[in-house]
């Protein structure tokens, strides 16, 4: 159902989506159930002359069932959808299948920057593609990524894939993703961050073998040497003045 | 096509105070008010802000803030990846939507009052600036660090000292000026090229303050 | 009257000064009198409520017409943006739901409906009052500060909310803290008098089965509050001294930790949305008894689940922070206990639903709205479940799948029960009857309309649009025609839903002067309120009742009346 409101694009997006379908029926059967009850309730008991309310403490056995009865089914719906979301849970965050590649992600305000790590498929070496705005991948490779912020949490949401991680300062979280589509898609970040969170987008850009190729082969013919003297920032202005 | 069911019932009443509120909001009212988003850093009289590094604005010419909002809208300024100002500077451009804002906000900001910064960091060789500024900066930036519309480059003089030397060394890095796109930043980055260091760097701005203002 | 004991106050009744005259210093200021706070909580969150809601209109606007200077208001910065959603959120809850579902019902009704003169502290309950009310203006006193008030949302992340630099609101990050603790200290010391009251002031023979619903629940919900809000406080202090002392409790950069704070501020959270969330269903509790004519169903059982659920709320508190970065095995446990707390809820719905069987229902305004309450609560119960299923909210957290759970959750406790609260103890307060027709046109006009506003952001939510982004027209998929039309939907539903609640202003205003008196009882109801004037003086009862059975013995077989009022003989 999700997939017709936003494109499903890593190889667990379909998994999130089913467990949506499963939730959307049991909860929606006794959501319609309770709500047809109620309203024919208030129709059938209106009031109406001359009749009076019965008197129900609620301590019968043959009206108490129709409470009990739904409270254990309830109970088992729950068990039903704590296994599935579980399972989903666990397929996403709680294993790491072996990467293809690994690809550094940083937050910071107010926008992602990325790192590739290249034609020798190692982070931290000058061979590093370093992006704004753009992160490209392959279809069909298991991708690991190193989530980091530079100054507030931030959240890495890519809606299409179905994937969201906080990034908070001081820490780095490992997570994992494999595209399964070409296309681009939106990169949200998920956490207030500022003023200006509401245009911190980037875009991620799953590309054949052929063209992530051609993308690799452009962006590394680019001197990096630059880029490893730029890291100091601003001076500090001299006291006493 | 929901808004339309919805757009009937709310009558034809709210509907006029919308349009009028929409349509036809004074120019001037809407440019200060788009200055809101500017205010956080650079100040509510454009004075900048060196905790956030973020320059004086007030009376700087209309095009070159209109230049350079057109730059960070479009990532040709503050998108490399190092450069921690500009990203927070570039989603603020990009957040002002209407086509016309950018201008709207550069004309504000151009008739801002603008004052004199003194400077930050204690007084280098200003000789030893001077005779820099005169042999690389003078040809765009002109004589009494004016600036010059028709080479695109911004007057000078009432800038923060501590923001022309961290420009400087953006440009040095390439930080700022190495995108394809930006003409006049590459110039300039060319510029910064020559300047043998930091030193030299602190005694050109700081004969930059000596000019007159 | 601080000074009276417990047996005193019930033999003394008839000696109190109510007949002596106060001058309005003393009658508005200082007055310990508990109807008075009462109503001084209610009116102030109804005045915040206004505030709050003149914020969603700006906000819904600007996201349905982005760029366009909206009426009334102008054009909407990014920083004003985060600022009206982060003060919206803050005032809705801490200033609305608070004040008037625990503070203005609590005040009112648990000492007229336990039967006693007056709360046990009635100094303490001033001082309350004061506080709370030190609180709004310091809040309202936030937005007017250099770059405006606080925009680090509600729950208020560190290191955004800790660093002036980050947050770029150097005064109001500050004074929104401030504003948050004293709000807390005000709650209190409110609690604290709710739980003593209830304990040591019943009327002779209520026992604890003989008390209403709604007193049960305030007094558990104020139980909630106390056992969860210490950590929040201690929190809120370290966050105070990290922005204004240079400390670094949140902050990673100097061996601080920013995710402490996201537990602080949850293991207060969650309990919070039940603290709310149950005076509302007592309040329903009450409302729909005495318009279904019907005893409520399962007494006992809606005593036990509310303190199910109330213990219960101790231990979901990570579901906020499935994907925060803590351990993904912990979210696996808490994935557990947020679905088992659907138990002791769903029971308490069908409890509900079961007391309109074998009814008598009277459609009146009060019970419109309860009903409402009922089958609104139960959109906002069954899409909670999505949002526990942490395989789930991977996806759905922070999207406005979220916005519209939360807001089908609390636009029922804090305005459907609120108003089915007022306008069903409206007779009581002020002694005059509300205009039944108004009531009814202010119902449909704001329940049609709050559906229209938050049906569309589900299915925006479930397409990933996300929370709090001012302009979504940087995000390709998230711009599509049909999303635009919906937020426009949204927004214009809003706007409806707000020119509805001025029938219910003018009604409201136009009944407390000129609505047709009435007597003491007009719902024909058995709890103890109803056997006091309308209004109640100073001391409610010239000879304090004694109660004789339960709150709900409605059309008990062989009386000739379907009511049995708790303090009748016979």
């Amino acid at each position: 159902m999700l997939d017709h409101l936003i494109a499903s694009a890593a190889s667990f997006s379909g998994d999130v989506d089913g467990l949506f379908v499963l939730i959307t029926v049991l909860v929606g059967v006794w959501f319609i159930a309770a709500e047809a009850m109620f309203f024919w309730l208030i129709f059938r008991f209106r009031a109406k002359d001359g009749e009076k309310a019965q008197y129900v403490t609620g301590k019968e056995k043959h009206l108490k069932k129709w409470i009990n009865i739904p409270h254990a089914l309830v109970l088992v719906c729950d068990v039903v959808i704590i296994v599935a979301a579980i399972r989903v849970w666990v397929t996403i965050k709680q294993t790491l299948p072996p990467a293809d590649r690994t690809v550094r992600v940083v937050a910071q305000q107010w926008a992602w920057t990325f790192a590739d790590p290249g034609p020798d498929q190692k982070l931290d070496t000058p061979d590093d593609i370093r992006t704004t705005d753009e992160l490209h991948v392959e279809v069909g490779k298991t991708y690991h990524f190193l989530l980091e912020s530079k100054d507030v949490v931030h959240s890495f949401f890519v809606p299409a894939f179905r994937l969201k991680q906080d990034a908070d300062p001081g820490r780095i979280y490992t997570g994992w993703f494999k595209p399964t589509k070409t296309g681009s898609y939106d990169i949200l970040c998920a956490e207030i961050c500022g003023i200006g969170h509401g245009v911190m987008g980037a875009l991620l850009v799953v590309d054949t073998p052929e063209a992530f190729q051609a993308w690799e082969q452009a962006h590394a013919a680019e001197t990096p040497a630059e880029a490893a003297s730029a890291t100091e920032s601003t001076p500090a202005p001299a006291a006493g003045q | 096509m929901l808004n339309k069911a919805y757009a009937a019932l709310i009558g034809a009443a709210l509907s006029a105070a919308f349009v009028a509120g929409c349509g036809t909001q004074p120019a001037a009212e809407r440019s200060s008010q788009l200055y809101e988003t500017c205010m956080p850093c650079h100040g509510s009289s454009g004075e900048g802000n060196l905790a956030l590094r973020a320059p004086a604005i007030a009376g700087l010419p209309k095009w070159y803030v209109l230049a350079q909002l057109e730059k960070f809208k479009k990532g040709v300024r503050g998108a490399h990846p190092d450069d921690m100002e500009g990203h927070r500077m570039r989603p603020m451009a990009r957040s002002l939507l209407g086509p016309n804002d950018p201008e709207l906000v550069a004309d504000h900001v151009s008739k801002m009052r603008a004052v004199w910064e003194k400077p930050d960091f204690a007084m280098a060789d200003t000789s030893a600036g001077g005779t820099t500024y005169r042999g690389l900066c003078v040809t765009c930036h002109g004589e009494g660090g004016e600036g010059n519309e028709a080479l695109g480059a911004p007057p000078i003089t009432r800038q923060h000292d501590w923001y022309m030397v961290a420009q400087l060394r953006k440009f040095q890095s390439g930080m700022r000026g190495s995108n394809p796109d930006d003409i006049t930043g590459a110039q300039m980055r060319a510029m910064s090229l020559t300047l043998a260091d930091s030193v030299a760097m602190h005694d050109v701005v700081s004969y930059v303050k000596t000019l007159p203002h | 009257m601080a000074q009276h004991s417990h047996e005193a106050a019930h033999v003394a009744g008839a000696s109190h000064d109510a007949h002596h005259h106060q001058n309005w210093f003393q009658k508005y200021c200082w007055s310990t009198d508990h109807k008075m706070i009462g109503m001084q909580y209610m009116f102030t969150g109804m005045a915040m409520a206004l505030l709050g809601a003149f914020m969603a209109y700006v906000f819904r606007m600007q996201l349905a017409f982005p760029g366009h200077a909206v009426p009334g208001f102008g054009l909407v910065s990014p920083g004003q943006y985060n600022m009206l959603i982060t003060n919206h959120g803050s005032i809705m809850i801490f200033w609305v739901a608070m004040p008037v579902l625990i503070a203005g019902f609590g005040n009112f009704l648990i000492p007229l409906m336990i039967g006693a003169d007056d709360m046990v502290f009635p100094r303490l309950n001033r001082l309350s009052y004061q506080l709370f009310l030190l609180s709004a203006l310091v809040l309202i006193a936030s937005l007017f500060v250099q770059n405006g008030g606080f925009g680090g949302a509600w729950t208020a992340y560190p290191p955004l909310s800790a660093d002036k630099h980050y947050n770029l609101t150097p005064w109001g990050s500050s004074l929104w803290l401030i504003a948050v603790v004293l709000e807390f200290v005000a709650f209190l010391l409110g609690g604290i008098n709710f739980i003593v009251t209830s304990m040591n002031s019943r009327a002779p023979g209520m026992k604890a089965f003989d008390v209403p619903i709604v007193v049960w629940t305030i007094v558990i919900a104020s139980i909630l509050f106390l056992a969860s809000v210490g950590p929040l406080v201690a929190g809120a202090i370290m966050l105070l001294f990290d922005q204004l002392l240079g400390t670094s409790f949140f902050n990673p950069t100097r061996g601080g930790d920013p995710v402490l704070w996201q537990h602080l501020f949850w293991f207060f959270g969650h309990p919070e949305v039940y603290v709310v969330m149950l005076p509302a269903m007592g309040i329903v509790a009450e409302v729909m008894t005495v318009f279904a004519r019907k005893k409520l169903f399962a007494y006992k059982t809606v005593i036990y689940t509310i303190i199910a659920t109330g213990v219960l709320s101790f231990f979901v508190w990570a579901h906020h922070q499935f994907v925060a970065g803590i351990d993904p095995r912990m979210a696996n446990v808490f994935t557990v206990t947020t679905l088992l707390i659907s138990i002791p809820v769903a029971e308490m719905c069908f409890v509900y639903i079961a007391t309109l069987y074998g009814g008598s229902i009277r459609l009146t305004t009060p019970m419109l709205w309860a009903l409402a309450f009922i089958a609104e609560f139960l959109i906002g119960g069954v899409t909670g479940i999505y949002l526990g299923s942490s395989g789930l909210d991977v996806f759905f957290h922070d999207t406005y799948f979220v916005v519209a759970h939360f807001h089908y959750t609390f636009f029922p406790i804090a305005i459907i029960a609120v108003m089915s609260g007022v306008t069903f103890w409206f007779p009581k307060m002020f002694g005059r009857q509300l205009n039944e027709f108004w009531g009814k046109v202010h119902f449909w006009g704001t329940i049609i309309p709050f559906n229209g506003i938050f049906i569309p952001l589900f299915i925006l939510g479930a397409a990933g649009e996300h929370r709090r982004i001012f302009d979504y027209s940087n995000f390709e998929h998230m711009s599509k025609p049909w999303m635009i039309d919906m937020r426009i939907a949204a927004t214009v539903s809003l706007v409806v839903m707000l020119a509805f609640q001025i029938p219910f202003l003018i009604n409201f205003v136009w009944s407390m002067f000129k609505g047709p008196k009435v007597g003491k009882n007009p719902w024909n109801a058995n709890t103890l309120e109803w056997t006091a004037d309308s209004p109640p003086p100073h001391g409610n009862w010239a000879v304090m009742p004694e109660v004789h059975r339960g709150p709900y013995e409605y059309s008990v077989p062989g009386r000739e009346r379907d009511f049995w009022p708790q303090d009748e003989k016979v």
